[in-house]
């Protein structure tokens, strides 16, 4: 329970109140994901009495204006990656298709990392945050694995080689028909 | 003058009991007092009762911030597509279960029905050139330009012209 720890020990008929209240008016959220568990919510969201302390959130190395610049970074470098990629095609050399990727790759991992905290949030989902974050970082792991394997194995040609293939191929069956 | 003239003041004056206004004023109505357990537990049944902010569904279909969303589900749908693809060659790194370029495009040529190929392809093409224009837009808006209702409906707009166009000419190269 997130709720009501906080609150100061000694105040145990305020406890059960906050306990039983947390109960009856649980969470009101519009849409919440059908399959994961919530946590029940405090009253109108608020926690605790008038009286209590204000508690600062952790800070976080990473977070608010470092983060963002590295979004930046990301997305500015990915422009001329993908208009090379774009424009030479499957000819592109290996440096930028591994740039590409990779950095695709980092651009795709912050994405859906403000994805999970905006709808798996911890206040309403607790730990299943956690776990949607470790499940992203190891397909991230599988994902870097792969781009090395997409681009440096021996029957692969690179992913952009590998994209444009796809793009210009279609269903053979098809193809015969209207070649007969 | 007019004071003591007033019938109306001249009738209250008769009427002041400076015992009950005193009482009425100063007193304290013990029915109200409430230990501190009893007042959290008002405090919470009002909490309960305040007004939740409204959803995005009550807003009217605009530019601004429907373009903001489809930003975004582009972004995770062709995510989406990249992490699939790159997981799969990843797992199969481990097990070996002969996935190659060779291999994927010959399963795609033989699997993939007509109807999926061209909504996929048609999918891919406009949401990837919106989202790489629109991105460009934000990037725009980073650098702290065009951040005006003005801008933002012509910057819209133009992404949106973009999209139609390039979108067009990438689609038509599957053919």
């Amino acid at each position: 329970m997130l709720g009501f720890r906080s609150v100061a020990g000694s105040r145990s008929t305020l406890q059960t109140l906050t306990r039983k209240n947390q109960m009856t008016f649980n969470s009101l959220r519009y849409f919440t994901i059908p399959f994961l568990p919530t946590l029940p919510q405090n009253p109108g969201g608020v926690k605790g009495d008038i009286n209590d302390n204000l508690k600062h959130p952790k800070s976080d190395k990473l977070s608010s204006s470092i983060h963002w610049k590295i979004e930046k970074v990301l997305a500015i470098g990915l422009i001329p990656l993908v208009s090379m990629s774009l424009i030479q095609g499957a000819g592109v050399s290996t440096l930028v298709d591994l740039s590409l990727s990779y950095t695709l790759l980092m651009h795709c991992y912050v994405g859906f990392q403000s994805c999970i905290i905006d709808y798996i949030p911890k206040r309403v989902y607790g730990h299943w945050h956690n776990r949607a974050m470790y499940l992203l970082t190891l397909g991230s792991l599988l994902s870097a694995l792969g781009i090395y394997e997409m681009n440096l194995g021996d029957k692969n040609n690179g992913s952009v080689s590998l994209t444009s293939r796809l793009w210009t191929s279609k269903n053979e069956q098809v193809v015969e028909e209207v070649a007969k | 003058m007019f004071m003591l003239r007033n019938p109306l003041l001249a009738s209250l004056r008769s009427s002041y009991k400076p015992n009950t206004i005193t009482n009425r004023l100063f007193s304290i109505n013990k029915n109200l007092l409430q230990t501190p357990a009893k007042g959290q537990e008002i405090l919470l049944k009002q909490r309960a009762n305040r007004p939740i902010s409204p959803h995005l569904t009550i807003y009217q279909p605009q530019i601004t911030w429907y373009l903001s969303s489809v930003h975004r589900v582009s972004g995770v749908l062709l995510g989406a597509i990249f992490f699939g693809v790159s997981i799969a060659y990843g797992i199969n790194k481990i097990y070996d279960f002969g996935l190659n370029d060779d291999s994927l495009v010959e399963f795609y040529k033989t699997n993939v029905p007509t109807w999926l190929d061209y909504t996929g392809k048609a999918s891919v093409a406009y949401l990837f050139t919106f989202h790489f224009a629109n991105g460009i837009r934000h990037l725009v808006w980073d650098k702290g330009s065009g951040f005006t209702i003005k801008g933002i409906y012509k910057g819209g707009y133009s992404v949106l012209a973009v999209c139609a166009v390039a979108g067009s000419y990438l689609f038509s190269k599957a053919f």
